[in-house]
């Protein structure tokens, strides 16, 4: 089951809202290989993480369809093939974040005792040795977000999906946290979606940036990114970073100024 | 340290001033016997205490565990199935609206042995838990139902998961709340029920006299015991969360829907009907499955007959009229002056901070005092007219009424204060600006909560002292057995009291609507 294909065919999704009806997305299509990084860049409003939703069989589209590794979302969830990520951590306060990175195996119904091995090694591996049986309460924002990550890992995804998980962070951290996120992909390499505002991390992370416009929700252009991995840190201040960052930013504004 | 010799040497004078008042019989001749005589009176009925206690303590817990356990597994069925709680509203609101003391001579002549003080108990704990527990349930942060939905996992998953462990702060909340009223519930099913053991018989028995310091005693032991009990479930909540202290309920907000658009129309009429019915429905499935005589148990069909088409149906209804005329002045009155007593003191808060320290803790412990408890000492200090019946009903719904407003203007949020500190406004402009505006739901919450106590307060007075009115009514009724009028003054106060809330509940519905205001707590 490792490392799923997905697919997007033609979906649309409309919202009611105050008896008005706001067309959220409009004919999308979108093909992820196995393996791939894709990130999705738009303004508030333009369906990105109502598409992401759409994806994690959170939402469902009102037209259109949904695959991953050829079967439907929800069959997907109930195998724990998806792991997802928001904004915020959305860890349970009342559990350490061990219980917490647990807390998927145990809706999935599988035993926690097999994996104990694997939550050290995520533990481990987002760099939150010594704070295993910390609670939320008692973490920094950063630290908050890792544990999250941990959490989307332990079922192994074979596609990972981001909501702008660095969002709330401020940008030193979120530039820290980019470095750490590509490490951690190049692990297993998971399928992944990441949503984010932020050009330069879509361009340090992502394979291709699908630009997408509001009015209707919908995909403006794609824009691929040669870098070759693993990519350092010193990426973000090369010239061809910052003309891709320019390339990106024209189709972004650009269209929204028409 | 310091604070608490400070708190010591006040306590330690006003202890010293009740004593000289006591000893010198400085207060309604008498009426206010000093510390050492109660005390005293204390030691010689030391005998007969631990039965009293035991009487009323021991149906009070069964009640209180089985209460609480219909109000949770009802707090789950209505979380599972949202239009369970739909049809049920009626009967959670009616079992809220119940003033205990009316329905207590029903059960009474229909249950056997303890059980009317075990379903009084029972019915007193209902509503503060499964509304705690059901408002914990379903307020629920939405992040991690999207993390456990992401893994497949369906309604009972996010149950397990998140649901029964972040409704915990909200039951043990509940349960803090349902202590005291079970104790409460427990001694007013001692009233007319003919048994020798009991505070609440003891308090009676007392009553004709002559001896205040034995029923300062009972009233204290009382209040003693409900304390006892709140600190108990405190102790547990303590223990299991950091929350903030729950110490009033919220009643209503759990009771409404907000996704009323997605029921089809026509469910929802039905619905509608279904809540309605619902109580009368239960009323008579009970009854019929208890096998007890229809001349004792009347059906909701029977008190109909009793009060439109029997044969003293004209009497009856003048009866209840002319109590009513009596008993509901006094009520709604007693209701204006407890709220515009406790928003005046709430809102005297904001602008000096002493005042709120000063009486929350105060209205904290008032609030646990057994209403009956607190009755025969009130007929002491002020006779047995109507300044008693007022001043209990002012006395059992400001401190609600106090504590519900006061915490629902704490939760002001403090940028809006800072803004006007910015363009240097005045106390008052605070207040006309923020705080009264921001007050209005909660003194629609607090009229809400408390209505039903100043029915309560303005029954228990007239039963126990002032000899007329609803209270007095329904004393008499239980005296000549007259099962007929028992039933219906019974239904006729739980009517008004579900009524009256309704009335609240549409002026709030109006008032959000046009203001645009979230519902207070």
């Amino acid at each position: 089951m490792r490392n799923d294909g997905l697919k997007v065919t033609d979906v649309n999704r409309t919202f009611k809202v105050e008896q008005r009806e706001v067309p959220a997305l409009r004919g999308v299509s979108l093909d992820c290989e196995p393996g791939s990084f894709t990130a999705l860049i738009g303004p508030s409003g333009c369906g990105k993480s109502t598409l992401l939703r759409i994806i994690a069989g959170l939402d469902r589209p009102d037209g259109g369809a949904v695959s991953i590794g050829g079967a439907a979302p929800i069959e997907k969830c109930r195998e724990g093939a998806l792991g997802v990520a928001f904004q915020d951590a959305a860890l349970l306060p009342w559990r350490t974040v061990r219980d917490n990175i647990a807390l998927p195996l145990q809706v999935l119904g599988r035993s926690v005792r097999n994996h104990a091995a694997r939550i050290e090694e995520l533990i481990e591996l987002v760099g939150l040795q010594g704070f295993a049986d910390a609670r939320p309460g008692q973490l920094s924002g950063g630290m908050r977000q890792r544990a999250a990550i941990a959490r989307t890992l332990v079922t192994d995804p074979s596609v990972l999906l981001l909501d702008e998980p660095f969002g709330a962070l401020d940008q030193i951290l979120r530039r820290s946290m980019n470095l750490e996120l590509q490490r951690i992909w190049l692990n297993s390499r998971p399928t992944t979606v990441l949503v984010t505002h932020g050009i330069d991390e879509a361009l340090f992370l992502a394979d291709r940036i699908v630009v997408m416009q509001r009015n209707p929700g919908r995909i403006a252009c794609i824009v691929e990114v040669p870098f070759k991995r693993p990519r350092r840190a010193e990426l973000f201040a090369a010239p061809e970073f910052h003309r891709l960052e320019d390339e990106v930013a024209e189709h972004l504004f650009g269209a929204a100024a028409a | 340290m310091k604070h608490a010799a400070r708190v010591l040497v006040r306590v330690g004078l006003l202890l010293l001033v009740w004593e000289i008042c006591g000893d010198l019989r400085l207060i309604a001749d008498g009426a206010l016997p000093s510390p050492s005589a109660i005390l005293l009176q204390w030691w010689q009925d030391r005998g007969v205490y631990p039965l009293h206690i035991a009487a009323t303590a021991w149906p009070a817990s069964i009640g209180f565990l089985l209460g609480n356990g219909i109000a949770i597994s009802a707090a789950l069925a209505f979380v599972l199935v949202p239009a369970l709680e739909r049809l049920m509203r009626g009967f959670n609101i009616a079992v809220f609206a119940i003033p205990p003391i009316a329905i207590g001579p029903v059960l009474v002549i229909t249950l056997p042995g303890v059980w009317p003080q075990i379903t009084l108990a029972a019915i007193s704990v209902y509503f503060p838990t499964m509304v705690m527990t059901l408002l914990g349930l379903r307020d629920v942060d939405p992040r991690p139902i999207a993390v456990i939905r992401s893994y497949g996992g369906g309604d009972l998953a996010v149950l397990r998961w998140l649901r029964l462990r972040s409704c915990l702060p909200g039951l043990l909340g509940g349960l803090r709340v349902a202590a005291p009223a079970a104790i409460l519930g427990s001694i007013l099913a001692e009233f007319g029920s003919g048994s020798r053991w009991g505070l609440g018989s003891f308090l009676l028995g007392s009553l004709g006299r002559g001896n205040p310091a034995r029923i300062w005693g009972i009233g204290l032991t009382a209040t003693a015991l409900a304390a006892l009990a709140y600190a108990l479930c405190a102790v547990l909540a303590r223990r299991y969360t950091q929350a903030a202290t729950h110490v009033t309920i919220a009643a209503g907000i759990a009771l409404e829907s907000r996704r009323r658009a997605r029921w089809h129309r026509l469910l929802d009429l039905a619905l509608s009907f279904g809540a309605l019915a619902m109580p009368f429905l239960i009323w008579w499935a009970v009854l019929a499955g208890s096998g007890v005589s229809p001349v004792i148990a009347r059906t909701p069909l029977a008190v109909w007959t009793y009060l439109t088409s029997g044969p003293a149906a004209a009497e009856a209804r003048d009866t209840i009229l002319q109590a009513l005329a009596q008993s509901l002045p006094w009520a709604g009155i007693g209701l204006l002056i407890a709220l515009a007593v406790a928003l005046s003191m709430a809102v005297l808060g904001i602008l000096w901070r002493g005042v709120t320290t000063a009486l929350l803790p105060v209205s904290l412990v008032l609030q646990t005092m057994p209403l009956v408890a607190l009755t025969p000492i009130v007929v002491l200090l002020f006779g047995r007219g109507i300044a008693t019946t007022l001043v209990v009903t002012v006395a059992v719904t400001f401190f609600p009424a106090f504590i519900t407003i006061a915490q629902g203007l704490s939760q002001v949020p403090k940028p809006a204060l800072d803004l006007l500190d910015i363009y240097g406004a005045s106390g008052i402009q605070k207040l006309r600006f923020v705080s009264l505006p921001a007050s209005v739901p909660h003194v629609c919450a607090a009229a809400r909560l408390v209505a039903p106590a100043a029915l309560l307060g303005v029954m228990i007075a007239e039963w126990l002292a002032t000899g007329y009115g609803l209270g007095n009514l329904l004393n008499e009724a239980r005296g000549e057995l007259d099962y007929g009028m028992i039933w219906a003054v019974a239904f006729v106060a739980i009517a008004i009291s579900v009524g009256f809330y309704q009335i609240v509940r549409l002026i709030e519905t109006r008032l959000f609507e046009r203001f645009q205001l979230a519902s207070g707590a």
